[in-house]
């Protein structure tokens, strides 16, 4: 009995609905038949004349449950006794562990009414696959006896490094960071062109030359007068620090304002965020702004 | 002259206008509606007003009260359909004169206007002057001039859509908004108030004294007070969610911006303080207002608009600190708006007619401004630019009259016949022809400094402001006030008060005087007398030319220094003899002296060894406006290029040796492009240049493609010559050369007309290894004129047998070039740049690519570019790659698609700019048989200025502009022929061919062409040719004697010929009369105009109101009126065409009852702003 085989039912049934197509499954399936074929055979023996499938496939299912069963105790025994191989004595203690009279099994084996069952079909036992080995396996150094197990791959315990040495020559620099991002330019606008709508130049090939549909904007100014992030990035990288604060400081301001227009609403009492704390800060003296000024109340008798 | 009239200002009204309040009260964005009232205080300065014009555009008017009583008034607008009968006349001409009856009859300048209120006869009929209080109540629906609204649609609250709403206008436009007098010369003290939603701000003229909130505590009223007095064409009004800044320098000036856009407002405005220090600096004289605000808003009329106290800007001026090419431009444009704070807004004009001083002296401090920011270069390069443009305008279209003269008793006396509009009125002018006014207005006030010096001409504007700053100090007197308006007789006698100098020829030459001057100019030097031989020519004989005579200035550079000579042009002397001071070549290792008092080192083999003449300049210092063309040897022009330092020389010398191909012109020019000390304007100007040169000299052009090693030697690596170094645009000059180069060198080509193989190469490489990572400037501008050079390469596709363009058979560099258009053109979509720079030249690409075949042209592209939505300077160039489109393919589905979009764009300036690039790029013209002419697009575009662009002048002239440049100024070619064949001609007794039916010539043979008005005015041309003495006459008298005439004016003599020996009745054998319809048409404006002066004071409000309607009205529209009165006087000819009258008839009722359901809904008042009940009631009545 095949120890793995266990495993090996269990992805058998996990895919018994669809078609199975590889080697191992095929394998599995042509066992798994030939037990069908037991349980049915058992089943004209006690006298039934015809079986429910479901039945059937219950009563297969218990069988194979058995059959593992007395295969994995065998192994288990017979690795209890340092053996890998289980014997034939692994196995009938296992049969009477199960509590199965081992010695009324020959008599069984030769009653008169039992059904020959023709051999299942000779199918190749499935090969698992090469374990990817990479690099060169090393020899066991001298103080290590030649039985011991191998090495595994170098990968896996050696550090590679996979450092190399920079180019610095100038003009391969320059070159691969234009090609570079010419190629990211390139895949980043092909992909929006293939997932939205474009423009096509050209009437019999409409995919060359995509071009991203132009789509209107509500508010078309905003997005052409205010800096990319990219252009802000690259900015704070050139600008000198004093002058990023101050960037960094009117941004705010203006975000105070524009993320919150339900707090300005309330607010508009006051001066529109930001500029007046900025204002002050700068110059000491108060500024009299008449849009600074506070809205006044109504009065009562007012009419308008 | 007029101008020694106009000592005293006289108003043209019979009262005064003291005070005004604008209340608005409601302003509604989902419906795009206003809601308000005016009160005026005028003081009456007749006894018995009992009528008040006052304008009022597009308002509803609810009630009008005077005095707190009910008052009842007309509204009759007559510009709102100009020519109104179904006749077939589609001529220009016609139109043209109908237009200026038309606006003339609302001319608040003559005292006319709209809106006639009727004061009740309690209130005038005491003999004392009272001052009464007219109170109206308004609103605007739907407003298509005057206010425009923003609102974008989004979700959330207005204020978080950044909805906003502001006022605009070209020239005096406010009664688009409100009802006023609107004219210049009413100037009045001012209360506004403005209610509006508690999160936006109210921006507006004046003081903000109080802002209160209403007691439901979501809106709150803005309360302005302006205590100077202002007239109000300059008041102004934005309401939007503005983000405030409060300039950091100057307290009192307030900065607006929609949201989001404060740091680049911040970053923007950082400026503004120097401008106004220095204005102040140099007028010596304080601003005048209390304070000032900058408004930031989306979809702008024009770029700056100035009111009093306040700026309307677009958004789109404002800029982060990454862009360098739109700094220098805002910067312009916020000087420009300052300098007209103090001319224009503060001091207001007179009339029409003073507008050039205004104009010119905001101009000329603006230059002042240029000169001491960019520096003299740059200034003296602008002063040639706007030099250039004058004379280039004025050749081509014609005079610009600065200062035109109406002698007033005759509608017909135009000064300006050459233009198929009338300069008579700002609102009928064309736009173009107003942009060459202002240009030309500023360019002679530089004129008057060269004279008087700038020292006397600053004086002036401080008199000028110093009087107009007391008189608005005071409180109402009857005469202070018009000390702020200024004429050009005041202004003019201000200059020879402070300068004690008479400029009367210089003003007589280009004030009074429309064209330029043309010279020619070419030398011979005599060796034996050592004189130079200076012949000047003058071309005053073609369209927009003058003669000029009086002193001229000449520069001669000779060996041994550089001399000015002033050379008198007269009548008939052409030959001016120059004595030279230096002996040819007596020292060869001399030092040259320069102008400037250099003295450098010059190889002078190149030049003629017996003459010491280096270069010779005409008029250097640009003191006369004029054209030169002044032959010099090829040498000489190198050496102007090389040593002159006047940047204006060497712009010239660059421009002359394009005509001379030769491998010393070609070093010339590289040297200068090398000189980094060199003006960097010109430095652009000598690579494109040297590209011309280059092709020039294909054959035998040595080394490697112009300017592309200039180009390594400057931008590239050193260690690697093809691949650029990393942006780095610290020095600008150099920015701008490193923009320009690839340009230039984009349009050399080859012997086979193709551009070289490694130039191309070159400029993809640019494109490949263009890195900005490391650069603080944004370097959008620079790609977007890498592309612009791909753009420049392309050449004609070869094309076999015409077969469809498809990607197989595309050619392989075109290839190159349209995969980076695509991907610079996607990429856009990701990282939008500043302005969509890159998408605006990516469209002119492809439209080139298609134009060149090498795409298959198609227009759908650019159709979705130009859709409402993009950038607007996107949506231009899509909409220009479209009238491209349109003329190239003849499509008339575009062209009704571009109309289209003139008619119902949201954005006036796409508008108007579609109708411009139109007449810039027209489909067809006048001279051209096109399928696109057809009666149907007549009927659209003559509807289309005729009554569709009513609420906006500028784009109704716009709409003129492309008529004219379409189908001329005569019935266009494309109409079906009309009925009458041939003309009697009574003098000759001859039958002529109807001048109608002829093919146009040209604009010179076609000005007399007598238009059919079919059946009408039989009896009329009798009593018109006696009413109205002959105009040509006027015209050829104020020509200088002895010139030969003008087109213009041989054709009105021909006119007057014509009209002299035919009886004005040309009977044809279709028993059809054919009348002089622009004569015909100008005398009955005139005739009615002044039969209703008279009558109108005489009949005080007792007629029926229908009668009265139509006489109000008759003014208004008096060419229109002709036809029916005639109808009813050649009933008593009785003769000919019974049916055709029978039918007009039957018009005429249909009218009557269109117009009584109109009384019906507008039950009590006698409002109707439909011109065509106006119409209706008119035969009527005088048939009476």
């Amino acid at each position: 009995l095949d120890p793995g085989r266990h495993d090996g039912t269990g992805s058998l049934l996990k895919i018994g609905g669809k078609a199975a197509t590889s080697p191992a499954e095929n394998y599995h399936l042509a066992r798994r038949r030939t037990l069908q074929v037991v349980v049915s055979a058992l089943l004209t023996e006690c006298g039934f004349e015809s079986a429910e499938k479901a039945a059937v496939e219950t009563l297969t299912e218990m069988m194979q449950s058995y059959i593992t069963e007395i295969g994995r105790c065998a192994k288990a025994y017979c690795e209890h006794t340092a053996r890998s191989i289980p014997t034939l004595s692994d196995t009938v203690v296992t049969l009477i562990e199960m509590g199965f009279k081992a010695d009324t099994l020959p008599v069984y084996a030769k009653r008169s009414q039992r059904m020959v069952i023709t051999a299942p079909p000779v199918t190749n036992a499935p090969v698992t696959p090469k374990a990817l080995s990479a690099g060169q396996k090393r020899t066991h150094p001298a103080h290590i006896p030649g039985h011991f197990p191998e090495f595994p791959d170098p990968h896996t315990y050696i550090k590679t490094p996979t450092f190399r040495e920079p180019v610095s020559d100038y003009q391969v620099v320059r070159e691969k960071a234009a090609s570079q991002r010419r190629d990211v330019e390139r895949a980043l606008t092909r992909f929006m062109a293939k997932t939205g709508e474009t423009h096509s130049l050209f009437k019999d090939d409409i995919t060359a030359f995509p071009l991203i549909a132009a789509q209107p904007s509500t508010i078309p100014y905003l997005s052409a007068l205010l800096p990319s992030e990219l252009e802000l990035q690259t900015l704070e990288e050139t600008d000198s620090s004093e002058q990023d604060d101050q960037t960094d400081s009117e941004n705010a301001a203006g975000n105070i304002i524009s993320d919150d227009p339900g707090a300005d609403k309330e607010n508009s009492m006051l001066p529109p965020g930001g500029v007046v704390p900025s204002a002050k800060a700068s110059e000491d003296n108060v500024i009299d702004n008449p849009y600074l000024r506070p809205v006044k109340k109504p009065k009562v008798r007012r009419k308008k | 002259m007029n101008r020694k009239k106009d000592k005293a200002f006289e108003s043209p009204r019979p009262f005064k206008l003291t005070h005004q309040v604008v209340c608005i009260n409601n302003i509604n964005f989902q419906r795009k509606s206003v809601i308000g009232f005016v009160e005026l205080t005028i003081f009456p300065t007749v006894v018995n007003l009992n009528r008040i014009k006052l304008n009022s555009k597009q308002c509803r008017i609810y009630r009008v009260r005077v005095n707190e009583l009910e008052a009842p008034f007309i509204y009759n607008d007559p510009t709102l359909e100009v020519c109104h009968h179904e006749s077939k006349q589609r001529n220009l001409n016609y139109f043209s004169s109908a237009y200026t009856a038309a606006v003339s009859a609302v001319d608040p300048d003559a005292g006319h206007g709209e809106l006639v209120i009727k004061v009740p006869s309690e209130l005038w009929k005491q003999d004392d002057l009272k001052v009464l209080k007219v109170y109206i109540e308004f609103s605007l629906d739907q407003p298509k001039g005057g206010l425009h609204f923003v609102v974008p649609d989004v979700e959330g609250s207005m204020a978080e859509r950044g909805a906003h709403v502001f006022s605009f206008g070209y020239q005096n436009s406010t009664r688009f908004w409100f009802p006023c007098v609107d004219s210049y010369s009413e100037l009045c003290t001012w209360k506004l108030e403005f209610t509006v939603d508690a999160s936006m701000v109210a921006v507006s003229c004046g003081d903000l004294v109080e802002t209160i909130y209403t007691p439901d505590m979501r809106k709150k009223t803005f309360h302005y007070v302006l205590p100077i007095p202002t007239a109000a064409p300059n008041i102004s009004l934005s309401v939007g969610p503005f983000e405030i800044l409060v300039d950091p320098y100057m307290h009192e000036v307030t900065h607006f911006c929609l949201p989001q856009l404060l740091p680049l407002l911040k970053h923007s405005m950082s400026y503004l303080h120097e401008i106004f220090e220095f204005y102040e600096e140099i007028l010596t004289c304080r601003y005048p207002y209390a304070c000032f605000k900058t408004v930031f808003v989306d979809e702008a009329y024009v770029q700056v608009s100035s009111y009093a106290s306040m700026s309307i800007f677009s958004t789109n001026l404002l800029h982060s600190a990454m862009i360098i090419d739109q700094t220098p431009l805002t910067r312009r444009c916020l000087a420009q708006a300052l300098a007209q704070q103090f001319f224009g807004c503060f001091i207001s004009r007179m009339s029409w007619a003073d507008e050039w001083v205004l104009k010119g002296i905001s101009g000329y401090i603006y230059g002042l401004y240029l000169k001491k920011t960019f520096g003299v270069n740059e200034y003296r390069h602008w002063i040639k630019e706007e030099l250039d443009k004058i004379v280039e305008y004025e050749l081509k279209m014609g005079g610009v009259l600065l200062h035109p003269t109406f002698s007033g008793v005759k509608e017909k006396d135009n000064p300006t016949p050459h233009l198929h509009f009338s300069i008579k009125h700002p609102h009928t002018l064309s736009w173009e022809y107003y942009k060459m006014f202002q240009c030309k207005a500023h360019l002679v006030m530089r004129l008057i400094e060269n004279r008087i010096s700038m020292e006397f001409m600053l004086q002036v504007f401080n008199k000028l402001l110093s009087l107009a700053s007391t008189a608005s100090s005071q409180k109402y007197q009857s005469h202070m006030w018009s000390q702020m308006l200024l004429s050009t007789h005041a202004f003019l006698k201000s200059i020879s008060n402070v300068s004690g100098k008479d400029i009367g020829p210089l003003i007589k030459q280009w004030v009074d005087q429309s064209a330029v001057v043309k010279f020619f100019g070419s030398f011979a030097f005599n060796r034996k007398r050592n004189v130079l031989e200076l012949e000047i020519r003058q071309d005053y004989t073609s369209s927009g030319t003058q003669k000029y005579v009086g002193p001229i200035k000449v520069t001669v550079q000779e060996l041994d220094g550089s001399f000015n000579h002033t050379l008198q042009i007269e009548e008939n002397s052409l030959k001016h003899d120059i004595p030279c001071h230096s002996k040819s070549r007596r020292n060869k290792k001399k030092k040259i002296p320069l102008m400037n008092g250099e003295e450098v080192d010059m190889d002078l083999s190149a030049m003629d060894a017996d003459s010491p003449l280096l270069w010779i300049r005409i008029d250097p210092d640009m003191s006369i406006l004029r054209k030169v063309e002044f032959e010099q040897a090829d040498f000489m022009w190198q050496y102007q290029l090389r040593y002159e330092r006047d940047v204006v020389a060497q712009e010239e010398s660059i421009s002359a040796l394009e005509k001379f191909p030769t491998p010393a012109s070609r070093l010339a020019l590289t040297d200068i492009l090398e000189q980094e000390q060199c003006f960097y304007k010109v430095r652009m100007q000598a690579c494109f240049c040297l590209a011309k040169i280059a092709n020039a000299m294909v054959s035998t052009w040595q080394g490697p493609p112009a300017m592309k090693s200039l180009f390594t030697r400057m931008f590239c690596c050193k260690s690697c010559p093809n691949i650029v170094k990393t942006n780095n645009f610290l020095s600008f000059q150099s920015y701008f050369l490193q923009k320009t180069m690839p340009v230039a060198m984009a349009l050399l080509r080859d012997v086979q007309n193709l551009c070289p193989k490694d130039v191309l190469n070159f400029i993809l490489d640019l494109i490949k290894y263009n890195d900005n990572r490391k650069n603080k400037f944004s370097d959008n501008f620079y790609r977007a004129e890498l592309i612009e050079a791909l753009t420049n390469s392309l050449t004609p596709a070869i094309s076999i047998n015409n077969e469809v363009r498809t990607v197989d058979n595309l050619n392989a560099d075109v290839r190159l070039i349209l995969e980076e258009i695509t991907r610079f053109l996607n990429m856009e979509k990701l990282l939008p740049s500043f302005r969509n720079t890159i998408t605006v030249s990516c469209l002119s690409a492809i439209r080139q690519l298609q134009k060149n075949g090498h795409i298959p042209s198609d227009a759908s592209l650019f159709k979705s570019y130009a859709e409402y939505g993009h950038f607007v300077d996107v949506r231009v160039a899509a909409l220009e790659a479209l009238v491209d489109y349109t003329r190239v393919e003849r499509s008339s589905a575009d062209l009704q698609w571009l109309l289209n979009m003139v008619q119902n764009d949201p954005a006036h300036y796409v508008r108007h700019k579609i109708l411009g690039m139109l007449c810039k790029n027209p489909p067809f013209n006048k001279a051209t048989d096109s399928a696109l002419c057809n009666e149907a697009l007549v009927d659209q575009l003559w509807k289309l200025m005729n009554s569709g662009t009513s609420h906006d002048w500028r784009l109704r002239c716009d709409a003129v502009n492309l008529y004219y440049t379409l189908f001329g100024l005569t019935r266009p070619s494309c109409l079906p022929l009309p009925e009458l064949g041939l003309v009697l001609n009574l003098k000759e007794k001859k039958a002529v061919l109807n001048p109608t039916i002829k093919p146009e010539l040209g604009v010179s043979s076609v000005m007399d062409t007598p238009a059919s008005i079919g059946i009408h005015g039989v009896g009329m041309s009798y009593s018109s040719v006696s009413g109205v003495p002959s105009m040509g006459l006027k015209r050829k008298a104020e020509t200088p004697l002895g010139s030969p005439p003008e087109p213009g004016q041989v054709l009105q003599q021909q006119e007057e010929d014509a009209r002299g020996g035919r009886y004005k009745i040309r009977f044809n054998t279709m028993e059809d009369e054919d009348i002089d319809m622009e004569t015909v048409h100008d005398s009955q404006a005139f005739i009615h105009h002044h039969l209703n002066l008279l009558e109108r004071p005489s009949t005080p409000g007792k007629e029926p109101p229908s009668v009265e309607q139509s006489m109000l009205s008759m003014p208004a529209t008096p060419v229109p009126s002709f036809p029916k009165e005639t109808t009813s006087s050649s009933s008593k000819h009785g003769h000919k065409k019974k049916k055709k009258k029978h039918k007009h008839k039957h018009k005429h009722k249909h009218k009557h009852e269109s117009k009584e359901k109109d009384r019906e809904r507008d039950n009590s008042h006698a409002y109707s702003n439909s011109p065509a009940s106006g119409r209706s009631l008119r035969s009527p009545s005088l048939s009476d």
